[in-house]
């Protein structure tokens, strides 16, 4: 079997936002539509202060809430765990938006542009009117993995089949593969680190695995 | 849309679910209690009682039907009964309707009684569907349940008093009796879930909506309307004024309520690091959760 | 329809940490996505990756707020109040135009009146313009003299004094840690994580998950790079030289000698040269080379004696020669000398680290502890191969930021840094402190070759005469580096450099004694907006407004082309074709295994009549009459590499205009033979289907050490002997010329630098002007990856992804400085200056001092389309320009005192 799972070593995280840049441009999402992002978090009063940058978006959970509330069955789950949404079922309810924990899911009703005169080139040459009024979220760039997948290459390690955040990170940040491949990159890398999973206590069972210490 | 505004990192409020969203549940929770009333204690009245309960059901799944993205695709709203309450509630929507306009049409007993038990059934559905939010603090404690239910009940036996009352038609004193104890229910109720709340811990923006929200609710939406139902009991003349404001009370302060629930304390869950990560060298450092009230003693 | 898809590649360079090497897919012929170049991860240190300003490039391209059309101002009126009236041309307008006022100029001469090229050019920071200019520096090489001298930013907003004592001291333009190697980075102010392009992300990050590499920052505000370190000191704003004295003190003081590297002192550095009472050094009488005292010997030495033992500390009599300024010399019989290593550690006994940490208003025992830390993690006496040498392996390093290296303090913190760096000899050694690239010294293309003996035994390096007779008297350019900044040396770099600030200010008036500054007949303008980049921005406007003639190339109306006379468009980055060097050691943290060529190349067709950069440059070059110089520049190497060499010849004929694309085949063929040593000569083709051309090299070249050990050089240090005499010898022109407002600035010329009361200089200047007000904060500024010399503040993406790091767009405030004085989060806040005020909403944070304020960057736009509706704020325009403010080498530092207070909630 095949369970994809992320890293993200928050010790390498320097807050570039380029995996938000990426995943905006790889999933030609909307202005202010961010799948991926990465947060700024401060902990602590001065001058004993600690500031963290974390990425979040969907934690393709194994246990995913969004999925259990969909009235429609449009939110689904995959056999290699990544949560998927069709777009020609969901009736964009928002049910799922407020079962995630994770602030995951965006929908969106009318049409954004970056800029107020109307949409780019790129903007007009990428806009998919299946996804106005749905809910949509980070799909691990599942497209990418399954044509990479049909062409013999391994996600996680070749570029074209891997989630686009990851390919981007300047900082190696990101880890992705295959959690039931215990050679993969992020079998490896869970094994020899320490790491959290977001709101574990909630039962979602995520599977963003977030490294903070060495083993 | 959250363009060009700073990914927050506290929890901030819900933007999926708006006054409509809030509308189902303030009327769906009076229409079924209503129905549950008018079964009691309807009597002759029964029929348009039941008429008015199917009225403030079906409003409220029209602005739900208005919120959705695409309305044109609302069938498949029915597609997932295995888990989603949402389903749920609408496969049991159907069958209340029937029963109740057949009860109505009919006066049969069982078909009261039918459409009472799918009235409780679509209001318990209404709870869960809250309850199964697991984004929205304030909605996934399970004490939502029991509250969404307690006030459902408390707001339709209001209307059903005021109503009744209104119409000369309440020499009976058992729905006096029945409303304030459901107003005494639906305050434990409250107050269960509000003390759930604080024990679990929730976002602060969550807990003070709620806590300006608890004087207004308890005071002049369950203890006041309770008082005057008793003074109803004892007072000579003008107890149908009194049922009548009391059981307005009822119903006003319940949609109050589960507008605020839904509309405004709706925060979500934001974001959480149990620990920090450790850059380079240094100490374990406990973690962070922004825009959170720690759970009491936690 | 079937789509057509293709990944184009191309670099990025609108930072200095660049270039990224990255791939464009165009789909049916419009740019939808970056992505790295994945390829690249095989040559480029940083995983090949790009950073978020390179995904910027798609909005940039299709910007609905481009100029796409040439453009003549019809409103003569100039000034931010005046609408320039711009109307459309033809391009063969615009070049009329342009043309003709060039044509114009040369008949008049090509300097004016005072002496000044009378064609100015300003490009935007850190020279990246020229990576996207094409061939126009080969028309700026044909036409002769152009001053560069109105600055953008350089000075205020650049590591300035790094640079000159950076490049004196061991040919660092710039300084990094040896990140690879290195365990232990002490960084003052050097954000690293927003600044330093991919390059370092990647490993820095790479050394805090698998190296245990500790990063200790020390900085008034929490950056992004302080959220990466392990360690964050809040240091009081502008007393990092005191910081680091403190550390020096405890190494030379409360540390036994042999924990320091002492063979290194010995034999690398100038600690064993003997100092006569003149403070400057003994030497042999019959050959002037300074002296040392050998050991073995027991006798005063020339410091280049075979098998000395050199005594490091200790005082000694002996007969000798002392050389002061201008020639004057004192021949001293039986004088007693100390060595300039003893002298510095009788210099350093009074900065305690105790002391230090009052000054820097941090927790008592900081300094002492990170001290202690520094040298535990400094190894000295181990060692490394690099390549078949054996190296010293010290992995430790210091690293300074911005506002640390430039303006008063400036020196002692390079000073302090360097020297610090000697005491462990952890200067270019593997693990240490590193230089990257040299842009004053010659040539530009390798460090190594720029290394020359000296003859004192140092490094030489081309200072500005300031002996009478060589002295320039008269500036040749506006911003008089020549003149005034002996250390600011003469390469093509220099003129940029500045003092920039300087042609701003005596645009209103020279000093006394000073020429007239006259404007430039015609300025060019190439991606800078010194009108938002610059100090005392609202004065730089009324400045520009003035110039007669002004050519600029314009991606969108911003607050600089507002006052153009034409406005030209280029084609840009994904339109238009170039082909640069990268790889080997440059800007920042660029440290790569290989070097060769990369090409960016037009992956989508120019839009409207955007031209592309090459083939304006052609065009202004015929129409000027310069086109064989012009093509003889390209040949020469202008463009990139040189079109001919050894085996080869691609040089273009000199006679006609050639089309930027064989202009460009011909580059890439020389290219192709440079790198491959004749074995290839590939042309455009085969550079847009791969994209870049590389050759592995040797670490070696990252340490500098090993060139000085070949040629016996040392490093100058401690003692600053040299700076001292120039100092002593250009107080001495300019006072024989009557000018005195240079005299503060004269001081700096210490051998042994003292720590002053840095923040003390703003505190007086704000005091000074004040008039009745109190400025209680500092006011500081902080890079972000998404913004930095990108130029790029119209880019939506740009601004929608920064604001996710908070302080974007506001004022970045202490939650208990802002509790007492009643500002909440977002309220609206005004921050004021003598000089000006700025608004923004407040950004309540834990992470600054509660006596300092923060604005990322640099806003303020009036006319750039998007970036004018943000109301962002910026300190740019409340930072006063003045001598007062202006250190010995001509900069000044983002620092101001200001009031803050709350307009609106």
């Amino acid at each position: 079997m095949t369970r994809w799972a992320m890293a993200i070593d928050l010790r390498a995280c320097v807050g570039c936002q380029t995996c938000t840049t990426a995943c905006r441009h790889t999933n030609a999402t909307p202005p202010g539509v961010q799948w991926r992002k990465v947060l700024d978090l401060e902990q602590g009063e001065f001058p004993d202060v600690k500031r963290t940058f974390v990425p979040v978006g969907c934690m393709h959970c194994a246990d995913p809430p969004c999925m259990h509330v969909c009235p429609s069955t449009a939110t689904k789950q995959r056999a290699d765990g990544i949560v998927t949404i069709d777009y020609d079922l969901c009736i964009g309810c928002g049910y799922c938006a407020v079962a995630c924990p994770y602030q995951a899911r965006h929908i969106v009703h009318e049409r954004e542009f970056a800029y107020a005169d109307g949409p780019t080139k790129s903007e007009e040459a990428r806009f998919d009117e299946k996804r106005m009024s749905v809910a949509t979220k980070c799909t691990w760039c599942v497209d990418r993995i399954d044509s990479g997948l049909a062409k013999g290459l391994k996600p996680g390690v070749d570029p074209d089949a891997t989630p686009a955040c990851v390919n981007s990170c300047i900082a190696n940040a990101y880890t992705f593969g295959d959690l039931d491949d215990p050679q993969s990159n992020v079998s490896q890398k869970v094994r020899g680190t320490t790491w959290f999973r977001m709101h574990e206590e909630l039962g979602t069972d995520p599977h963003i695995f977030y490294v903070w210490d060495e083993k | 849309m959250n363009r060009n505004q700073p990914a927050s990192v506290k929890p901030w409020h819900q933007t999926n679910w708006d006054w409509r969203a809030a509308l189902n549940f303030i009327c769906g929770g009076t229409g079924t209690g209503l129905l549950v009333a008018a079964a009691l204690f309807g009597g002759a009245a029964y029929p348009w009682l039941a008429l008015v309960a199917l009225a403030f059901v079906g409003f409220g799944l029209f602005w739900v039907w208005m919120e959705i993205g695409k309305p044109w695709r609302a069938i498949n709203v029915f597609f997932h009964p295995h888990t989603s309450w949402m389903t749920r509630e609408s496969i049991v929507a159907g069958p209340l309707f029937l029963a109740a306009l057949a009860a109505a049409a009919t006066g049969k007993g069982w078909l009261i009684v039918l459409a009472a038990l799918l009235a409780l059934a679509f209001l318990y559905c209404q709870g869960r569907i809250l309850k199964a939010s697991k984004g929205i603090p304030a909605w996934r404690a399970p004490a939502i349940v029991p509250l969404v239910i307690a006030t459902g009940l408390t707001e339709g036996m209001g209307v059903a008093a005021a109503a009744l009352a209104a119409a000369g038609g309440l020499a009976d004193r058992t729905p006096i009796i029945v409303l304030v104890v459901l107003l005494v229910a639906r305050e434990i109720a409250w107050r269960r879930y509000r003390s759930a709340l604080a024990a679990s811990g929730a976002p602060r923006g969550t807990l003070d909506v709620l806590g300006r929200m608890h004087r207004p609710f308890s005071v002049a939406g369950n203890w006041a309307p309770a008082l005057l139902l008793a003074a109803s009991l004892l007072v000579q003349s003008g107890a149908g004024g009194l049922t009548i404001i009391a059981g307005a009370a009822a119903a006003l302060f319940g949609w109050y309520a589960k507008f605020t629930i839904v509309a405004r304390a709706a925060f979500n869950q934001g974001f959480a690091l149990p620990v920090l990560p450790i850059r380079g060298k240094g100490e374990r450092v406990p973690g962070a959760k922004p825009g959170w009230q720690k759970p009491a003693g936690g | 329809m079937a789509a057509d898809v293709r990944k184009v590649p191309e670099y990025c360079y609108q930072c200095v940490a660049g270039p990224d090497l990255l791939q464009v897919k165009v789909e049916n012929g419009v740019a939808t996505e970056v992505e790295p170049n994945f390829r690249a991860a095989e040559v480029h240190p940083g995983g090949g990756k790009c950073c978020v300003k390179a995904y910027g490039l798609v909005q940039k391209t299709y910007n609905p707020n481009r100029l796409l059309t040439p453009m003549k101002r019809t409103n003569p009126q100039k000034g931010r109040e005046h609408d320039p009236k711009f109307v459309p041309i033809s391009w063969d307008e615009a070049f009329d135009l342009v043309a003709g006022k060039l044509n114009e100029l040369r008949a008049k001469g090509l300097l004016d009146e005072v002496g000044y090229p009378r064609i100015a050019a300003s490009f935007g920071g850190g020279g990246t313009p020229t990576y996207y200019m094409g061939t126009f520096p080969a028309f700026l090489s044909a036409w002769g003299p152009v001053d560069f001298s109105f600055g953008s930013g350089q000075g205020v907003k650049c590591y300035h004094s790094e640079h000159l004592y950076g490049e004196l001291w061991h040919r660092a333009f710039t300084v990094c840690a040896d990140t690879p190697t290195t365990r232990y980075v002490l960084s003052l102010g050097a954000n690293t994580e927003a600044s330093g392009g991919v390059v370092a992300a990647w490993r820095h990050a790479e050394g805090r998950m698998n190296r245990h590499l500790k990063r200790v920052q020390v900085e008034p505000h929490l950056s992004i790079t302080g959220a990466c370190s392990a360690e964050w000191v809040p240091i009081r704003p502008k007393t990092d030289p005191a910081f680091l004295f403190g550390i020096i003190h405890v190494l030379l003081h409360r540390h036994p000698r042999e924990a320091l590297d002492v063979p290194f002192l010995k034999d690398h550095t100038g600690s064993p040269y003997l100092v006569g009472p003149h403070g400057y050094y003994l030497r042999e009488p019959q050959t002037q080379k300074p002296l040392l005292w050998d050991l073995r010997r027991n006798a005063a030495v020339p410091f280049d004696a075979p098998d000395t033992d050199p005594a490091l500390e200790g005082e000694f009599t002996l007969d000798a020669l002392e050389l002061g300024a201008d020639g004057e010399t004192w021949n001293h019989t039986g004088v007693r000398a100390e060595t300039a290593f003893a002298k510095l550690v009788r210099h350093m006994a009074q900065y305690t680290p105790e002391w230090a940490d009052k000054v820097c208003d941090i927790r008592p025992g900081t300094v002492q502890r990170i001290a202690d830390e520094f040298l535990a993690h400094a190894q000295v006496g181990a060692t490394v191969d690099i390549d078949g040498e054996t190296l010293p392996l010290r992995p430790v390093a210091i690293t300074l930021g911005k506002t640390v290296t430039n303006g008063w303090g400036g020196y002692e913190s390079c000073w302090g840094r360097t020297l610090l760096a000697c005491l462990v000899g952890a200067l270019e050694v593997p693990g240490g402190t590193l230089g990257t690239t040299v842009r004053l010294n010659r040539p530009a293309t390798s460090r190594q070759a720029s290394v020359r003996k000296g003859r004192d035994g140092f490094m030489e390096y081309p200072m500005n005469p300031t002996d009478k007779a060589h002295w320039a008297e008269r500036p040749t350019v506006r911003n008089a580096y020549s003149t005034l900044v002996p250390l600011s040396a003469n390469s093509p770099w220099s003129n940029a450099l500045g003092p920039t600030h300087l042609a701003w200010l005596f645009r209103d008036g020279s000093p006394e004694h000073w020429p007239e500054v006259t404007p430039p007949d015609l300025w060019f303008v190439y991606r800078t907006n010194p009108t938002i980049s610059f100090w005392d921005t609202a004065a730089i406007a009324r400045r520009i407004a003035k110039f007669p003639f002004i050519v600029a190339f314009a991606y969108t109306i911003d607050e600089t082309n507002w006052m153009a006379d034409v406005l030209l468009p280029e084609a840009t980055d994904l339109e238009s074709m170039q082909l640069i060097r990268i790889g080997g050691t440059k800007f920042v943290e660029q440290f790569w295994d290989h070097e060769g060529f990369a090409l960016r190349q037009p992956a989508v067709a120019p839009q409207g009549e955007a031209r592309d950069f090459t083939d304006i440059a052609t065009e202004l070059a015929a129409r000027t009459g310069l086109l064989e110089k012009y093509n003889r520049a390209i040949n020469r190497g202008a463009a990139c590499a040189p079109l001919s060499g050894e085996g080869y010849d691609f040089q273009l004929a000199i006679d006609c205009k050639h089309t930027s694309e064989e202009i460009w085949d011909r580059v890439c063929r020389a290219a192709s033979a440079e790198v491959t040593g004749g074995a290839a000569t590939d042309g455009l083709d085969w550079f847009r289907a791969n994209g870049y051309r590389t050759r592995p090299i040797s670490r070696r070249i990252w340490y500098l050490f090993l060139e000085l050990r070949k040629q016996g050089i040392r490093f100058e240090m401690p003692f600053q002997e040299r700076l001292l005499r120039h100092g002593v010898e250009l107080g001495n022109r300019l006072h024989e010329h009557g000018i005195k407002w240079w005299d503060t600035q004269l001081g700096e010329y210490q051998a042994l630098p003292a720590c002053k009361d840095f923040p003390g200089i703003w505190e007086k200047d704000a005091a000074l002007h004040a008039k009745g007000a109190e400025y209680p904060f500092w006011l500081v500024t902080t890079r972000s990856m998404q913004y930095v010399w990108g130029g790029n503040a119209g880019i939506q993406l740009m601004d929608e992804v920064s604001r996710n790091m908070r302080g974007h767009g506001g004022v970045v405030i202490n939650t208990r400085t802002a509790e007492r004085l009643g500002i909440a989060e977002g309220d609206l806040v005004e921050v004021r200056s003598y000089l000006h005020d700025t608004q923004g909403p407040a950004i309540l944070r834990e992470g600054i001092r509660p006596d300092t304020l923060l604005m990322i960057g640099q806003f303020d736009h009036w006319a750039t389309p998007y970036a004018k509706d943000m109301k962002a704020p910026s300190m740019n325009s409340l930072v006063p320009m003045s001598i007062d403010l202006t250190d010995a080498t001509g900069s000044a530092a983002d620092l101001v005192r200001v009031s803050v207070r709350k307009i609106a909630a």
